[in-house]
């Protein structure tokens, strides 16, 4: 009787070593409970069943596996750790939270794994840890890092003004939440445009920190008089900002909103009309690049929602990157796969080719540049780069209705 | 502990105090429409939004004498029925604030009843931690239901605007400060002139002498925990037409409640008003001053501090 329970267990354990031998492991890290990460978790996983179902890669299935980091960085650790040691998957990749990034990068340095990142902008904290190659050559940082942002935008006002010779901006006014996200993005902002441009600024509570009023910092910008106004915060702060701004009669020519993410049905109010944005995806590039229709149309009939954010159009991109490289290089072995990622030419669903060339630190930098957009008719319109504008500009901001 | 709901008598000796700081009042009032009239405008706005929010947690505190620091997640759970009833029922937020009232105040009761009635004998400490993972469970499940994602209705009332010489400022926030009056004059009349309302008094005075003259104190605190949450449900409602919700949204609030009715005295619900009005002033006028606005939360925060510590200084010499 115990020679044939052993037999039976012996005989199982070699049929989860054989299945396992079938498939090729991917493990992701994101917030679960934050919209932006469930999404990256629903790309990531779309991507992975139509690759699978179009016969997987070098005969194997793909398999993802997700952890939830909570946005906290010691989750984030120990969701690398449990990754790595007990799942024992092959790439890594995900993260938005460049708190969470950070925290996770010795553990990641502690084993090397070739990781392809989807967040984390922070390039004084992440890049910084990171260290430049070779030490950091296994690491794959999809998402711009905030130098690249803040260059792509100096280069879009620019090129916007050159083909709109009625838009002049000379004076620009950045309104940013008090926290560590804004603070940098007006510090960022200030070394940037401070040498071109008159700028100025001031902080507001966020009303995700429980704050509600913007009157000071609106009444700061209205004496300014800008013709650029910014503002840096949070979803929760964009109707609020809008409608305290209507009700002082605030309206500069151009208004534009910086949130990692925007309210739910954002575009059906009215206030939104005209507002530019800076983003990496709007479903109206769909209209534009097949990629994007592509994502957006089985995204949409996978989960019966359209993404909120460019989140997860470059979590279905990191998914078919690796998978692209994997082929190419004929394997998960670091060795090989690292050579492959680098000849990545992926044309994705954010309108443009992802290749990996060097940041000022790290060696494999995939996206750098942002997007400058408007709402236009309850739609993210692309304003900027022109190769993907998908309308023209609205100039300047009309008054408020 | 008890409800303050009379007037404070003023002795001739002290009439002179009053006038001191009537008139302090009415030189800082002045110096600041000169400076920045705007500031004073937010101010009251703001200090209307603290009081509203803050008054059913006096109520409850004064009378049934625990600290609920779910009270927030409470006043959120109210923002997420009425941001439902706007758009599945497609009511404005102060249509539903009475529906989204009464559902709130049976949620109250059965919580009462469920949780908060267990604890009334226990010690302080374990009240404070049975509510504060109240609080945490609610926020959350909503979070696990609906993610983190902000709503917003889009009510094109809230951008009204005055406009005084070449200053215009948003006037919808003066709602706040309406509702917040309505709740503490509301609230006095039913303590003072209803046969619930005294009896609730008379428990929150004295429960065992109440007991004595036939008050059913536990049914006594449980309608009072219902009518504090159908209240904070209430708020709720106003509070969603013109903020975005997320599950934590009421976080803040409890915090900035519970040291209001610190700062104004246990069941000072009156006492809540001025204390509102102080903070909402203070932390405006900080704001207002450029360079400055991450101070407004050292400000309200010292502010209180330095009035507890003012009032107990003063009962020690008494």
């Amino acid at each position: 009787m115990r020679k044939a329970f052993v037999a039976v267990a012996c005989f199982a354990l070699l049929a989860v070593a054989a299945f396992g031998q079938g498939v090729i492991k991917l493990g992701a890290n994101w917030p679960l409970a934050d919209v932006s990460g469930l999404e990256c978790s629903k790309a990531a996983q779309l991507a992975v069943d139509e690759i699978n179902k179009a016969g997987g890669v070098l005969g194997k299935q793909l398999q993802l596996v997700v952890v939830d980091d909570e946005g906290k960085g010691d989750k984030g650790v120990a969701a690398i750790e449990k990754l790595v040691t007990v799942d024992k998957v092959d790439v890594l990749l995900g993260g938005i939270a460049s708190g969470v990034a950070v925290a996770q990068v010795p553990t990641l340095k502690k084993y090397q794994m070739v990781t392809v990142a989807t967040g984390a902008a922070a390039s004084a904290s992440v890049e910084k840890a990171l260290g430049p190659s070779p030490g950091s050559d296994w690491y794959f940082h999809l998402h711009p890092w905030d130098y690249d942002q803040g260059q792509s935008y100096y280069e879009g006002w620019d090129a916007i003004q050159k083909k709109y010779p009625n838009v002049v901006i000379r004076r620009i006014f950045l309104a940013y939440e008090e926290g560590a996200f804004g603070k940098s993005s007006f510090d960022a902002s200030k070394a940037l445009f401070g040498s071109r441009y008159t700028f100025d600024g001031a902080s507001f509570k966020s009303a995700l920190q429980g704050g509600s009023d913007y009157s000071s910092v609106l009444e700061a910008a209205k004496d300014f008089n800008p013709d650029l106004f910014i503002w840096a915060g949070y979803a929760q702060d964009a109707l609020p900002l809008l409608e305290q701004s209507k009700a002082m009669k605030f309206s500069p020519p151009i208004y534009l909103g910086a949130p990692p993410a925007w309210p739910v049905d954002m575009g059906k109010s009215p206030l939104a009309e005209d507002i530019m944005l800076y983003g990496m995806w709007a479903p109206s590039i769909n209209d534009i690049s097949p990629a994007s229709r592509k994502f957006y149309d089985a995204y949409v009939a996978a989960t019966g929602s359209a993404p909120t954010s460019y989140f997860a159009a470059l979590s279905y991109s990191a998914v078919y990157i690796i998978a692209d490289a994997v082929k190419r290089a004929g394997g998960t072995d670091a060795a090989r796969l690292i050579p492959a990622l680098e000849k990545t030419r992926y044309v994705s669903p954010l309108g443009q080719t992802i290749t990996f060339t060097p940041s000022n630190i790290i060696k494999h930098q995939g996206i750098k540049n942002q997007k400058i957009l408007q709402w236009q008719d309850g739609r993210q319109e692309v304003i900027w780069p022109f190769e993907v504008q998908s309308r023209a500009l609205v100039y300047p901001l009309p008054p408020w209705k | 502990m008890r409800i303050v709901v009379t007037r404070p008598r003023v002795g001739p000796g002290r009439m002179w105090q009053v006038v001191l700081w009537t008139a302090l009042a009415a030189a800082g009032t002045a110096a600041v429409l000169l400076w920045k009239p705007t500031a004073l405008v937010y101010g009251v706005q703001r200090a209307g939004l603290y009081a509203a929010v803050a008054i059913p947690m006096a109520l409850v505190l004064g009378i049934v004498h625990i600290v609920n620091l779910a009270h927030g997640e409470l006043m959120m759970v109210a923002a997420y029925l009425a941001y439902f009833a706007a758009r599945l029922l497609g009511l404005d937020p102060f249509v539903a604030l009475v529906p989204v009232a009464l559902v709130m105040a049976v949620l109250g009761l059965a919580l009462y009843q469920v949780t908060i009635r267990h604890s009334l004998k226990a010690p302080e400490l374990n009240q404070l931690i049975l509510t504060f993972g109240l609080g945490i469970a609610l926020s959350q499940m909503v979070n696990l239901l609906f993610t983190s994602q902000s709503w917003k209705l889009s009510l094109d009332y809230v951008s009204a605007s005055a406009t005084v010489g070449n200053i215009s400022f948003g006037v919808f926030d003066f709602v706040y400060a309406g509702a917040a009056i309505a709740l503490a004059l509301g609230l006095r009349l039913f303590l003072t002139r209803t046969r619930l309302g005294k009896a609730a008094l008379a428990v929150g005075q004295n429960p065992r002498g109440a007991a004595i003259v036939g008050i059913d104190v536990g049914r006594t605190y449980a309608f009072v925990f219902a009518l504090a949450v159908g209240l904070i449900g209430a708020v709720g409602s106003i509070f969603l037409a013109k903020q975005a919700i997320f599950p934590l949204v009421g976080g803040p609030y409890t915090m900035k409640s519970f040291c209001l009715v610190a700062m104004a005295g246990v069941g000072n619900i009156v006492g809540i008003l001025y204390c509102s009005l102080a903070l909402g002033l203070s932390e405006s006028i900080i704001n207002s001053i450029r360079g400055y606005a991450g101070w407004s939360n050292v400000v309200f925060f010292a502010i209180i501090i330095v009035t507890i510590l003012v009032r107990s200084f003063r009962e020690r010499k008494a």
